[in-house]
């Protein structure tokens, strides 16, 4: 029996907070995160609305205690703010007290910054501090830099697989640990908004004018967001050793691909029903152990149809509890996985389910309705995440409650 | 990782004549820049003409190397497609960043958007090939085609899979090159393959290539070699990197002179070569070494070639264990560690 893998801690930032408790505080207050950005230079900036952290990035590099700016991206800087509060939620004060895992997720690196100077890189006329950026080009550099400040060594990789890209992170995380080649990981991602993504989000027709309406009939895309989370995972045997706090229990998970088209999700929702049901299975949990489910529902006209299928298909009559919680980030891409399974554990500690916002039309394809109340004291033992991507990418995780 | 993972079957493109062909390593002479280019194959034995015109350059070679390994093995159906790259389509993201600007953010064609996401390699197969199992894409760096190999590895010991499609793609651009000479990567003056080693300046010269791998928990019906275990070490000191060799031998219960080969990622580059020098004087003195990159140049997943190289190798020559020593720009080291069966 490969050991079990606990959730011992959680950070955060995204456009409804800086910190694990300023998120759960909108969202108790449902308060969105949406609105129009100020750091991005484009001239989408009045029209799609987008969820954006609303500290600067100097005031980020603040928050992180960074002094010397230069080098450092956003998506670095939103990494290193998450990643500080997940060590200390842990109980950690030094990362290279053990051999340690530190599994990030990323679409575009450091492209928020990059992109602003990119052109003066390519003229040999131009010099200046802008060449600090050029390494931040890639996925890689974001990953290094957090892992250089808090010491994490022993495994450094990212992982990028579209929307699903933290997902993926926090399962391999987990199963580095089943494999016994390290006791701890810090999973999750980090995502800046950036002019690349929106426009091409945009040039795919898939970003609302509208605050987005997950599983709404009238919704009509989804609102980019900007941020990062990470999870702290360790060993059963670790958490017993140090007597670490346990949060919730990563007791399943799965990723498959639909390998049905580059962009759009299977009518059926193959991908995503498939995801569930082998994740759920892993957990050794049924579909009646399931009372919050917190979907991917980017309010794309596919996903949602695909998606809702895939939870009829699974669940039957009995669909539980359900909502988006993108209409308060927005779609943070790389980081929704990691925010999202944050959200569950959430859900679990709280006994909360989290209402999806802006919905008032039921689906004319489905026979099923989110969760649009905040309800409190609603027993939450096992929450599926669902998280997918471009290229048909799926993961889903189940996050349990720890009774022993 | 210990174990055994056998590669059943292998492809690589690369600027060697790797792809078709009896393989015949050759030191090539560079014109004007220190860029190794890829040998095109021809691509339209593998993707229909319609298709063809609107993938990029690294989808092509992504592709076409993944669907040539599986033809050389007897697996239809792997039980996971997992990759590794650095930049993924370098050419998409460039031409995006250009698209946006001089059309001002307006009308924009998503093709270049959609095909710079790093996944899109492994969404092509797995719609190809209709596999719709286990999917990932590392993007670390020298640590890209790795994880995707160990992951591989952890994918055949959980029992997941008993066959696993795995590899790397990665290509460099005029565009890229120059983005990278701006901060030291490759050498200032020309300089050939043949002189690289010798060379005593920094930088090295550029490459790319793309070689995937059919790993399987048994033989298959011609094994190429078996993957005994894998060793990364980020950021080590000169003494962290021999420790986690020396390690990683006793736990394979091998010492260095049971090596007959060590295949080195030797680059030429003063800032980087003492790691290899200092580990081969000091546990490889009498072992023959094969440095690769003289043949396929510096990328960040160069070391899929390596392995590649090694599967050809291995047999032919009659070896019993080669290890793979290799390090990308000084930040993340690997020792592979391979077997003839």
């Amino acid at each position: 029996m490969a050991e079990r893998v606990f959730i011992t801690g959680i950070g955060m930032i995204s456009a409804i907070g800086n910190n694990v408790q300023e998120n759960l505080r909108h969202l108790r207050e449902q308060k969105s995160g949406l609105g129009y950005t100020r750091h991005i230079d484009t001239i989408h900036r009045d029209v799609l609305p987008v969820g954006e952290v609303a500290a600067t990035t100097a005031e980020l590099a603040a928050m992180a205690g960074i002094k010397e700016l230069p080098g450092y991206t956003r998506t670095t800087l939103l990494g290193l703010v998450a990643i500080q509060e997940a060590l200390r939620s842990a109980g950690i004060k030094d990362a290279k007290e053990l051999p340690t895992a530190f599994i990030n997720a990323s679409t575009v690196g450091g492209m928020c910054d990059t992109e602003k100077v990119y052109f003066d890189i390519l003229d040999p006329n131009k010099e200046g501090d802008f060449l600090n950026y050029i390494d931040t080009l890639d996925c890689a550099d974001c990953t290094q830099r957090i892992a250089d400040e808090t010491g994490i060594d022993e495994y450094v990789t990212t992982i990028s697989t579209a929307c699903s890209s933290s997902a993926n992170a926090l399962m391999y995380g987990a199963r580095l640990i089943q494999q016994g080649l390290v006791q701890r990981a810090v999973c999750g991602g980090t995502e800046a908004l950036t002019r690349f993504t929106m426009n091409g989000f945009n040039s795919l027709k898939n970003i609302d004018k509208q605050f987005c309406r997950p599983f709404d009939q009238q919704r009509n895309g989804l609102n980019l967001g900007e941020g990062a989370a990470y999870v702290v995972l360790e060993s059963e045997s670790l958490v017993k050793e140090r007597n670490a706090q346990i949060l919730a229990e990563l007791s399943g998970w799965c990723n498959t691909n639909e390998a049905f088209h580059p962009t759009a999700p299977s009518p059926e929702g193959d991908g995503a029903y498939e995801a569930m049901k082998k994740a759920l299975k892993m957990s050794g949990r049924s579909t009646a152990d399931v009372q919050y489910v917190n979907v991917h529902g980017t309010a794309t006209l596919n996903n949602d149809v695909s998606e809702g299928i895939a939870l009829e298909r699974l669940f039957g009559s009995n669909v539980p509890k359900f909502s988006s919680t993108k209409p308060f980030t927005g779609h943070t891409l790389a980081a929704a996985g990691a925010i999202e399974a944050i959200f569950g554990v959430l859900a679990i500690r709280e006994q909360l389910v989290f209402p999806n916002l802006h919905f008032s039309e039921k689906m004319e394809e489905l026979h099923i309705t989110p969760e649009t109340q905040l309800l409190e004291n609603y027993p939450v033992k096992n929450v599926i995440s669902n998280s997918f991507g471009f290229g048909g990418n799926n993961a889903s995780l189940v996050i349990s409650k720890y009774e022993g | 990782m210990k174990g055994k993972y056998y590669i059943q079957s292998a492809a690589a493109i690369s600027p060697q004549e790797s792809f078709s062909g009896p393989f015949v390593p050759q030191l090539l002479t560079l014109a004007d820049k220190n860029l190794l280019r890829i040998k095109e194959p021809d691509y339209s034995g593998f993707i229909p003409p319609n298709n063809l015109r609107r993938m990029s350059r690294v989808l092509k070679m992504g592709l076409v190397a993944a669907l040539q390994c599986l033809r050389n093995s007897e697996v239809s159906m792997p039980g996971a497609i997992i990759t590794g790259t650095g930049k993924g389509s370098l050419q998409d993201t460039e031409r995006f960043l250009k698209n946006i600007t001089e059309y001002a953010e307006t009308a924009l064609n998503p093709t270049p958007f959609i095909q710079s996401t790093y996944n899109s390699v492994n969404g092509l197969i797995a719609v190809q090939q209709k596999c719709t199992q286990y999917n990932s894409t590392f993007v670390h760096r020298g640590f890209s085609f790795e994880h995707a190999l160990l992951d591989s590895m952890m994918q055949i010991a959980e029992g997941n899979a008993d066959v696993v499609l795995t590899g790397a793609f990665e290509e460099i651009s005029d565009e890229h090159f120059y983005i990278k000479s701006r901060i030291g990567y490759w050498k200032k003056a020309l300089t050939q393959p043949a002189e690289l080693l010798t060379s005593r300046t920094p930088g090295t010269i550029a490459g790319e290539g793309s070689a995937f791998f059919m790993l399987g928990s048994k033989p298959g019906n011609h094994p190429l070699a078996c993957i005994e275990g894998i060793k990364m070490v980020y950021k080590p000191t000169q003494e962290k990197l021999h420790a986690a060799l020396e390690t990683f031998l006793a736990q394979h219960e091998i010492t260095p002179s049971d090596i007959d080969l060590l295949i080195t990622g030797q680059n030429g580059d003063v800032n980087h070569d003492h790691y290899y020098h200092n580990l081969i004087v000091q546990y490889f003195p009498a072992t023959t070494s094969l440095p690769f990159k003289t043949l396929c140049g510096e990328y960040d997943t160069a070391s899929a070639f390596a392995l590649w190289l090694a599967t050809q190798v291995i047999k032919e020559q009659g070896l019993k264990k080669i290890l793979i020593y290799n390090n990308f720009y000084g930040d993340q080291h690997t020792f592979l560690l391979l077997s003839n069966s």
